[in-house]
């Protein structure tokens, strides 16, 4: 290089390039940032913005001034104290010189300041501000496991009691000042001493002191209370208070003014995590207790023992700890919002695993502490802790349990210590010749066993004379004597034994052939008296009806009553069908020949074991059914006959029983369906297209009996009110019959009105067609209570008479409605609510139903014509009669149906609530009249189809007659007008013929007022349709 | 699949709910995990690294069931204070609150669209709630059942309760049906396995029964755990073959789907294990229980 530079000659100054002159600016910018400030103060440049070096502050050598070397601020010229006292003039800003100082300059200044000197410092506060100080720097350079500031545990917080506030904090002071220099008297407390005060009294008023007095009685009373070993738990107690409560109770120990309380100064490092002055055990001392002691037991074998002592106040909740985590404050709780689930977690499990985790967590802790304190205390200069120390803690295993052992300990009675010198067993001896003697000294020696020695003694001294007795004091017979009285004991105690260790030896206690027998209900075999050497087969037999007897459960057929011998005419052969019977039912063992019946042929046996079956059967069925009297009967038929051919063996009624069971379990799970509307947003949301776009909502399901318990009380009520409704009803059509007409479009007008509200109760349509001319109360709708009455009386009459004038289906129909009307009904509507085998005759109807519905519906056109008979009516008189003409020819058949489902909706009365539910929300229906019934209708029929069916059925069931009766009823308001037409039509007809065209002209009404949807609407028509009446009659 | 590929390796513990964990539910991909418990919280875990997410606080007490939204973005809860909330995963905040059942609110589900919310109450009644609208109100209340309603299950077209008072209820929106299994024991919850033809559910007399769906038949009863009083959890595995279920003595079963023989049975917690829920793809297992941990099993 060197070489190079020198070939070469420059002539001229060089021309500075720009990239220089930014790379130097940026240079410049670098160091006065960041990179100078880490420069040794000798070493740092003041530059300006260009990077130039420039002088600045001659006076202060050099130091870099004002804002990017201009003497203003950031701010400009305004000064940064400046603020303009208009808007806030109360804010006034103290200055101190502190704002204006750095750091090192503070550092400096510190020692220049005025402070409390120490010799006056009596309490301390400047002394403690320096320890803490002190404390904290020791805190910084000796790790800890606990942070935070230590020395504060120093000062106790006192501020427990208001009342001994300064009490304490004076002695807390004095406490402090103790501490830390206990050598330097202060002025404060020469002071003190020269008042009278010694050292090791406390400075208190007397006030206070009986207040807290009085507070440490109370608390010492509830340790007593509360632990159950008051003496150990008082001292205990006393010891674990809190420090400064042991020094103050101490010191509260006399009563005296001047009491001897010596200022222990009991160190109590903060080793927890609370927070200052939290104390969780504030309202728990026991747990505290708890806590120290397991703090003390360091990871002895006793802490789990322990801890399970200490547990016995707390035993019984122990078992069960509540959540703790609870309701907010805003929630309020009732009775029965009361959480099934809160309450019921068990934390047994978890209780236990606390006992056993914490042992290892435990060691580690000891390990931990251990280690600290070494830290802590051994910690000499020179040395250093050891990384793993040799100490380990030593661990055994329990010892083996040996396999024979039985955790329970049994007690010596007092019988066998009485005995003891029996406890050797005398040599067995063989009994005296004399078999008396024998027998004799086996009964004493029981006797005695049983009694005790005394009864020994007794009969010794009794006897002494009897040579008998001499076995007793050491006669002949002694030795057997002692023998055999040992092993009376030896019975004894075995029997005693349970007696005495109660209920553990009760499992134990064996149980014997008898006592099962006893518990499971056997009669004992009877002994036989025969010989054993008698015939096997008799004993056999004999046997054989013991166990049938004994397995019995409580002889069902023991004996049969008269009506269940279906053999009465043959006694052997009733007595075989008993056998038969017995052999059948009460199980046990079966002779394989049947003796009763030795003499029959194989084939005569079999058909007589097929009819006993039969019979059997029959009987058990009749049973079953509480019918007896229905049942046996037939059974006889069944079996007279005699031609019955049975396919099905013997193994059929057993199978019958398995079945029966398996029935029992295939009961579930059990499968319904039912309809369902999902909300049209649901089926959106789920992306689907609603199955019920554009139809009428079903009705709500009843979910319970006991809704409609509560609603048939309301429908009650709507019953009742409807019936002057319905007497009006009928009172039109007696004066459509007399001709009335303007009277009666008169009041059709004002009536209008009226039905806007009754138009929508289920108006019982039976009664409203056949209720007769002869009504003549329903003339007066004010009277209504006499209209009722006469309702009920004329109702009976009008089954009758209904059955006599309606065609000849329903004549049919009306003798089946007959035979169910008692003869006292309170309303016909409920009457076959009141009759028992109601169910029996709802499926019969639906099947009726059935049928009559297929009749109808095979007839379309009659169903179209009414849907545009609204305009045909308007149009002109004679067309509508053309049409009603036609209606009278199909009426006959049209009128089963609806006649039926007359007599049904009111059979179903009870639950016409349905009608109101549903009469509530008047639906649009958009469909006209006959595709609407005849899918109603179909629907009808696929629900009679399945015809037994429980009660969500019905109740469906006669929901959907309801919709019918609702369109009825709402089509009465148009009836008034009908049967006025009618009556002007067929002034001359009976009222049978005249009903299908009734019928048809509600239909066709119907039809109109499904086009209209308010029955204002509605209303308004009827008052249109009078107005025409009126044209028409001119 | 073989007995020896069920998650019987404990591979995580998931601490820190203080109490008993009442759920636990993994996400549709099986990612992450969610848990609720009686501390009032809902914690979003990684169960297969072991880490703890995020907590969910708001509720005012216990939190008895969680499901999140196909795309993790939502969050629905509810418990003992009779509302549902909805959350926003992300920030952890309610978006809203359904308030309207009279009961508390044992079980709650996302539809697939994450559009509907279907709550299953102690009022006996199932509501569906609407996130897209701003409306207050449930879109619908099905109230047929006749006690509590304790689970609540969705597919495409259907809502399926089981309730307290024995019967599975299927709710086909598409057909507008209603159809009613009565079981006849006390239904506690309902899984639906994963090829949607059968329903497993798991009745407290004990037992855990399948049911056919199309036919209403019962296919297979699974016994031998404890299932008295608590409300637990029962699933099938992702391949079908095995029905699992916690028991009150803090084991896990495993049946074999066919002949409902126990296959493997261990203990998992100290105390009941209240839910268990298998990992939509890989053979893992999250178990809650009452001792308040959640544990993560893998084979």
């Amino acid at each position: 290089m060197d070489s190079d530079e020198e070939d070469f000659v420059f002539y001229g100054t060089p021309i500075e390039r720009e990239e220089e002159l930014t790379s130097r600016k940026k240079k410049a910018i670098a160091e006065s940032s960041g990179q100078l400030r880490t420069l040794p103060a000798w070493k740092q440049e003041v530059r300006d913005e260009e990077g130039r070096r420039r002088f600045h502050g001659a006076f202060t050598g050099g130091y870099s001034a004002g804002y990017y070397n201009t003497v203003g601020s950031k701010e400009g010229w305004t000064p940064q104290t400046f603020r303009s006292s208009r808007k806030n003039r109360a804010e006034f800003k103290e200055q101190n010189i502190l704002n204006f100082l750095d750091e090192d300059e503070k550092a400096e200044l510190d020692g220049r300041f005025l402070g409390t000197s120490s010799q006056f410092d009596t309490f301390g506060f400047t002394a403690a501000e320096i320890a803490r100080k002190q404390a904290e720097k020791e805190q910084k350079q000796r790790p800890s496991v606990i942070p935070g500031p230590a020395p504060d545990e120093l000062i106790q917080p006192a501020t427990e009691s208001i009342g001994l506030y300064h009490v304490i904090l004076v002695e807390s002071w004095l406490k402090i000042i103790y501490f830390l220099s206990p050598s330097c008297y202060f002025v404060g407390v020469k002071l003190l001493l020269k008042m009278g005060w010694r050292r090791g009294r406390s400075i208190k008023d007397s006030h206070a002191d009986a207040l807290y007095d009085a507070r440490r009685q109370a608390r010492r009373a509830f340790l007593a209370f509360s632990s159950d070993d008051p003496k150990v738990n008082t001292s205990e107690s006393e010891q674990n208070k809190d420090d400064v409560e042991t020094f103050l109770e101490q010191s509260t120990n006399d009563d005296v003014q001047s009491s001897k309380s010596t200022p222990v100064f009991v160190l109590n490092p903060k080793q927890d995590l609370y927070g200052l002055g939290f104390d969780p055990y504030k309202h728990a001392p026991e747990f505290r207790e708890k806590k120290r002691s397991r703090l003390s037991s360091k990871g002895g074998p006793g802490y789990s023992k322990n801890m399970s002592t200490r547990n016995s106040l707390f035993s019984l909740k122990s078992g069960k700890s509540a959540p703790g985590f609870g309701i907010g404050a805003l929630e309020e709780l009732d009775a029965e919002d009361e959480d099934v689930y809160a309450t019921g977690f068990e934390f047994e499990d978890t209780y236990v695993q606390e006992v056993e985790e914490p042992s290892t967590l435990r060691l580690e802790n000891q390990k931990k502490k251990d280690q600290k304190d070494q830290k802590d205390h051994d910690n000499l200069p020179g040395f250093r802790v050891a990384s793993n120390t040799d100490y380990q803690m030593e661990r055994f295993e329990a010892p083996p349990i040996p396999k024979d052992f039985v955790p329970r300990h049994s007690f010596s009675g007092p019988l066998e210590i009485n005995h003891k010198n029996y406890d050797l067993p005398p040599p067995d001896i063989p009994p005296p010749e004399d078999s008396n003697l024998k027998i004799l000294i086996e009964g004493v020696a029981n006797l005695v066993a049983r009694c005790g020695k005394l009864y020994e003694d007794i009969s010794r001294e009794k006897n002494q004379s009897n040579p008998l007795f001499s076995f007793l004091s050491g006669g002949t017979g002694h030795d057997y004597y002692a023998r055999k009285l040992w092993e009376a004991q030896q019975k004894c105690k075995d029997k005693t034994k349970p007696l005495l260790d109660g209920k553990v030896s009760s499992d134990v206690k064996r149980l014997t052939a008898e006592s099962r027998g006893q518990i499971l209900g056997e009669k004992p075999l009877e002994r036989s008296l025969q010989d054993p050497s008698s015939s096997v087969a008799s004993t056999d037999v004999h046997l054989q009806f013991n166990l049938t007897d004994t397995f019995t459960k409580s002889e069902p057929f023991g004996e049969l009553p008269d009506v269940e011998k279906p053999f009465k005419h043959d006694p052997a052969k009733q007595e075989r069908f008993e056998q038969f019977l017995k052999d059948k039912y009460r199980g046990g063992l079966r002779s394989t020949k049947s003796s009763l019946a030795g003499d029959m042929s194989e084939a005569a046996r079999a058909r007589e074991r097929l009819d006993f079956e039969a019979a059997a059967e029959a009987i058990l069925k009749g049973k079953e059914g509480k019918e007896s009297n229905l049942g046996i009967p037939s059974s006889m038929d069944f079996i007279t006959g005699g031609l019955m051919q049975f396919t099905s063996g013997e193994a059929e009624p057993k199978k019958d029983l398995q079945s029966e069971d398996l029935a029992q379990k295939k009961k579930y799970p059990r499968r319904e369906e039912f309809q369902w509307r999902p909300s049209a947003l649901l089926c959106k949301r789920f992306d689907l297209i609603d199955p019920y776009m554009g139809k009428p909502a079903p009705a709500p399901r009843s979910r319970s009996k006991l809704d409609s318990l509560i609603f048939t009380s309301d429908s009650a009520k709507g019953a009742k009110i409807e019936e002057p409704v319905l007497s009006k009803n009928i009172s039109y059509v007696q004066q459509s019959a007399n001709q009335d007409i303007t009277k009666s479009t008169a009041e059709s007008e004002t009536e209008g009105d009226v039905e806007v509200e009754n138009i929508e109760r289920p108006v019982d349509l039976y009664k409203a067609i056949f209720s007769d001319d002869s009504d003549d109360g329903g003339e007066d709708p004010n009277n209504l209570e006499k209209v009722e009455n006469q309702e009920k009386k004329a109702e009976v009459a009008n089954t009758a008479l209904s059955r006599l004038i309606a065609g000849d289906f329903l004549e049919s129909l009306g003798k089946e409605l007959g035979l169910e009307v008692p003869p006292d009904m309170p309303y016909p509507s409920q009457k076959f609510r009141n009759t028992a085998s109601q169910e029996e005759n709802i499926n019969e109807h639906s099947r009726t139903n059935t049928l009559n519905v297929e009749h109808n519906s095979e007839m379309p056109p009659n169903h179209g014509l009414p849907s545009d008979q609204d305009t045909v009516y308007e149009g002109g008189p004679s067309k509508g009669d053309v049409i009603h003409a036609n209606m009278l020819e199909s009426g006959s058949t049209k009128i089963n149906a609806t006649g039926i489902y007359d007599s049904k909706s009111s059979k179903s009365n009870g639950e016409r609530y349905k009608n109101d539910m549903k009469i509530k929300s008047p639906l649009p229906r958009e469909q006209d009249h006959s595709s609407g019934s005849s899918s109603e209708e179909e629907r009808k029929r696929k629900r009679s189809g399945k015809s037994s069916r429980d009660k969500h059925e019905e109740y469906r069931k006669t929901k959907t007659l309801s919709t019918h009766r609702r369109d009825y009823s709402s089509g009465s308001s148009s009836e008034e007008e009908s049967s006025r037409k009618r009556s002007r039509h067929h002034r001359h007809r009976r009222r049978t013929e005249s009903d299908p065209s009734s019928e048809r002209d509600r239909h066709g009404s119907r039809s109109k007022e499904r086009k209209k949807g308010s029955s204002r609407e509605k209303s308004s028509r009827s008052r249109k349709h009078s107005k025409h009446h009126k044209h028409r009659r001119h | 699949m073989s007995v020896e590929d069920l998650p019987r390796k404990e591979v995580n513990v998931l601490k820190g709910h203080e109490g008993a964990v009442l759920s636990a539910r993994f996400n549709a991909d099986g990612n992450y995990c969610l848990s609720c418990g009686k501390d009032r919280t809902i914690r979003l875990w990684n169960p297969h690294r072991g880490i703890h997410i995020k907590t969910y606080k708001s509720h005012g007490r216990e939190v008895r069931d969680v499901h999140v939204t196909s795309d993790n973005s939502k969050l629905c809860s509810c418990g003992g204070d009779r509302q549902i909330f909805y959350w926003d995963v992300a920030t952890g905040r309610v978006i809203r609150k359904f308030r309207g059942h009279d009961g508390e609110v044992n079980a709650v589900k996302f539809n697939e669209y994450s559009s509907v919310v279907v709550s299953a109450g102690y009022d006996q009644s199932l509501r569906s709630w609407d996130c897209r609208s701003h409306s207050t109100e449930p879109m619908q209340i099905i109230d047929t059942f006749s006690d509590s309603v304790m689970f609540v299950c969705l597919t495409n077209t259907e809502i399926i309760g089981g309730s307290d008072d024995g019967t599975v209820r299927t709710f086909d929106i598409r057909i507008g049906r209603e159809t009613s299994d009565n079981l006849g024991q006390p239904v506690n919850c309902i899984s639906m396995s994963n090829d949607g033809n059968c329903i497993l559910a798991g009745c407290l007399d004990s037992t855990l029964r399948l049911l056919d769906r199309s036919t209403g038949e019962s296919l297979q009863e699974y016994k031998g755990h404890t299932n008295k009083s608590f409300k637990l959890d029962c699933c099938l595995t992702n391949t079908d073959a095995h029905v699992t279920a916690g028991s009150e003595d803090g084991y896990i079963y495993f049946w074999d789907l066919v002949d409902a023989s126990v296959v493997s049975r261990f203990r998992a917690h100290n105390s009941v294990v209240t839910s268990v829920s298998y990992h939509p793809k890989e053979n893992c297992m999250v178990t809650a229980s009452v001792d308040g941990t959640i544990r993560v099993w893998k084979t």
